[in-house]
C-alpha cells in the first residue's frame, strides 16, 4: 500500500482533472501505470480513498503512541504513512489532569459553600431591609 | 489547563467499572466497524457475544457510535489505557479477541490487516506470535495485505473492466492495421508512379547521352570546358542543398527545445506544506521557526544516536534524517 497522492504530489481532495494532469506529469512509468489504473474508475478511487484514510489514521496514531518503527510497520506503508512524532500530550495524562482539575473545583465549592451561603443570606436580608426602608421613607407604601 | 468538555468516550471511561474493559471494547468495535459485508445488528450482537465476560457495566451502543465516528482521539485514549493496564496474558487475549472478531468468515479486510498489526505493535506481540495465533484461530496463515495502489491488484479484482479494455484495445489495433494496409497500398501506387517516372527519366538521359556522343565526335575541345562548367554547377547545387538541410535541422532542434520547455512541469504546489509537516510545523511558520525545528529534529533523529542499537535502526534513522535535511534545504531555498 503506497500513498499515491504523496507520490504524485497532489492533495487527496484533488479533482479528477488535477489528478489526470499529475499522472501525465509523472516521470516514473510503473507508477504512472498504477496510478492510471487506480484513478481511472471512480469506484476504485473510492475504495482506495477509504483504505487511504484508515491507513493514514493508523499512521497518525502510531506517531502519537511512539509506534512508528514497530515490527509490523515495514515497507511501503511505513515509508509513505509515517508521520513525524508530534508533541501531542498523552491522552490519558490529559484525561487525568482534567479529572483532577474538576475534582479540585468541586472540592473548593464544597469547602466554601457554608461561609458563602451565610454571606448570601445576610446580603439578601440587608437588601430587602434597605428596599423596604426606602419605600417607607418615600411614602410609597400605604400605612 | 484545558477548558474543553469531556468527550463522550472520556465520560464513558470515567463511569465504567473497569477502564481496561471499556477501552478494549472500543478497540474491538473499531475492528468490527472495518469488517465488510456485515450488518449493524450483526456487529452489535458479535461485540456483545465476545465481550460477555467484561465487567464494564454500561451499554454497548455508545461505544459502537464512537467507533463509527472514527474518533481518533478516543481511539488513542483507548490504546493508551490498554497499553498501560494490560499484562502479557491480557495482551494475548485481546489480540485473540481482535482476530476472532475480524475473521469470523475467514475474510480479513484490508483495513483490518493494518489495524490488527497496529494492535499487535501496541500490545508488543511479536510477528511470529501473531502469525501462529492467526493460523490457530483461522486455519490460514496471515498473508501480507494486498496492495490496491498497484495495477496487478485491480487486474485480479476487477477482471471485467480489463477484459472490456482489452477488447477496446483489440478493436483499436484492428483499425490501426486497416489504416496501415491502406497506407501501404497508397505507398505501393506511389512507388509504381515513381518507377514510371524514373523510366521516363532514364530514356531522356539516354537520349541526352546519344546527343552528347554526337557532339563529342564533332567538338572534343569544347566538351572539356562544358564538363568543367557542369561540375561547378553541381557542386554549387550540392552546397546550397547542404545549407538548406542544416537550416532545417536547426529549426527542428529549436522546435524540440520549445516542446521540452513546455513539458517541464511547474513545481507541485503543496511541496512547501509537506516540507513543513516533515519538520512538524504548520504552514505559515517563519524562517527562524524552521531553523529551530530543524535543529531539534536533527538532534532527535541523527543516525549516530542509534549507533548502539541495531544496524537496521541506524539505516531507518539515516533515512529519516535525510528526509528532514531535504525538507530543510528546500525550505531554505524557497523562504
Amino acid at each position: 500500500m503506497r500513498d499515491l497522492y504523496q507520490r504524485l504530489a497532489v492533495s487527496p481532495e484533488a479533482n479528477e482533472l488535477e489528478i489526470k494532469h499529475a499522472v501525465a506529469r509523472c516521470q516514473h512509468s510503473a507508477l504512472r501505470q498504477d496510478a492510471e489504473s487506480v484513478f481511472a474508475v471512480a469506484e476504485r478511487r473510492d475504495a482506495y480513498d477509504t483504505l487511504h484514510d484508515t491507513v493514514s489514521d493508523i499512521g497518525r496514531l502510531r506517531a502519537r503512541l511512539g509506534l512508528s518503527h514497530g515490527a509490523h510497520w515495514q515497507g511501503d506503508v511505513a515509508n509513505d504513512f509515517s508521520l513525524p512524532a508530534d508533541h501531542a500530550i498523552s491522552r490519558h495524562d490529559e484525561l487525568v489532569d482534567r479529572v483532577s482539575h474538576a475534582v479540585s473545583l468541586y472540592n473548593r465549592w464544597r469547602r466554601l459553600r457554608g461561609p458563602w451561603l451565610l454571606i448570601a443570606v445576610f446580603a439578601s436580608g440587608a437588601g430587602i431591609g434597605l428596599a423596604l426602608g426606602l419605600a417607607l421613607c418615600m411614602g410609597l407604601l400605604p400605612m | 489547563m484545558s477548558i474543553a468538555r469531556f468527550s463522550p468516550f472520556e465520560l464513558l471511561l470515567l463511569k465504567s467499572r473497569s477502564q481496561v474493559d471499556t477501552a478494549t471494547l472500543l478497540l474491538l468495535a473499531w475492528v468490527l466497524v472495518h469488517r465488510q459485508h456485515v450488518s449493524e445488528g450483526q456487529r452489535r450482537r458479535r461485540l456483545a457475544q465476545v465481550t460477555a465476560q467484561f465487567r464494564h457495566g454500561h451499554e454497548l451502543a455508545p461505544v459502537m457510535s464512537i467507533a463509527h465516528s472514527q474518533d481518533l482521539q478516543a481511539i488513542q485514549l483507548a490504546a493508551e489505557v490498554v497499553r498501560k493496564e494490560c499484562g502479557k496474558e491480557r495482551c494475548l487475549s485481546v489480540i485473540h479477541q481482535a482476530i476472532t472478531v475480524a475473521t469470523d468468515d475467514g475474510e480479513l479486510s484490508l483495513a483490518n490487516h493494518y489495524i490488527l498489526r497496529f494492535l499487535a505493535d501496541l500490545l508488543s506481540v511479536a510477528p511470529m506470535t501473531l502469525n501462529t495465533l492467526f493460523k490457530e484461530l483461522t486455519g490460514t496463515p496471515l498473508a501480507t495485505p494486498e496492495d490496491p495502489s498497484r495495477d496487478t491488484y485491480w487486474q485480479t479484482h476487477d477482471p471485467d473492466y480489463h477484459a472490456r479494455k482489452a477488447r477496446e484495445a483489440a478493436a483499436a489495433e484492428q483499425q490501426h492495421q486497416q489504416a496501415n494496409a491502406r497506407a501501404e497500398q497508397q505507398q505501393r501506387q506511389k512507388e509504381q508512379r515513381d518507377a514510371q517516372k524514373q523510366q521516363k527519366q532514364q530514356e531522356k538521359q539516354q537520349r541526352q547521352e546519344q546527343a552528347r556522343q554526337a557532339r563529342e565526335q564533332e567538338q572534343r575541345r569544347h566538351q572539356e570546358s562544358e564538363r568543367q562548367r557542369q561540375r561547378e554547377h553541381t557542386e554549387r547545387e550540392q552546397q546550397r542543398s547542404r545549407r538548406q538541410n542544416s537550416h532545417q535541422q536547426g529549426s527542428q532542434e529549436r522546435r524540440n527545445n520549445d516542446s521540452r520547455q513546455q513539458r517541464t512541469s511547474p513545481p507541485p504546489p503543496d511541496r512547501t506544506t509537506r516540507a513543513l509537516s516533515i519538520l512538524g510545523l504548520t504552514p505559515g511558520a517563519t524562517r527562524i521557526e524552521v531553523r529551530h525545528a530543524y535543529r531539534r529534529m536533527a538532534q532527535l533523529h541523527h543516525p549516530d544516536r542509534f549507533y548502539s542499537e541495531s544496524e537496521h535502526q541506524v539505516a531507518l534513522a539515516s533515512a529519516r534524517f535525510q528526509r528532514i535535511k531535504n525538507a530543510y534545504d528546500y525550505l531554505m531555498q524557497t523562504y
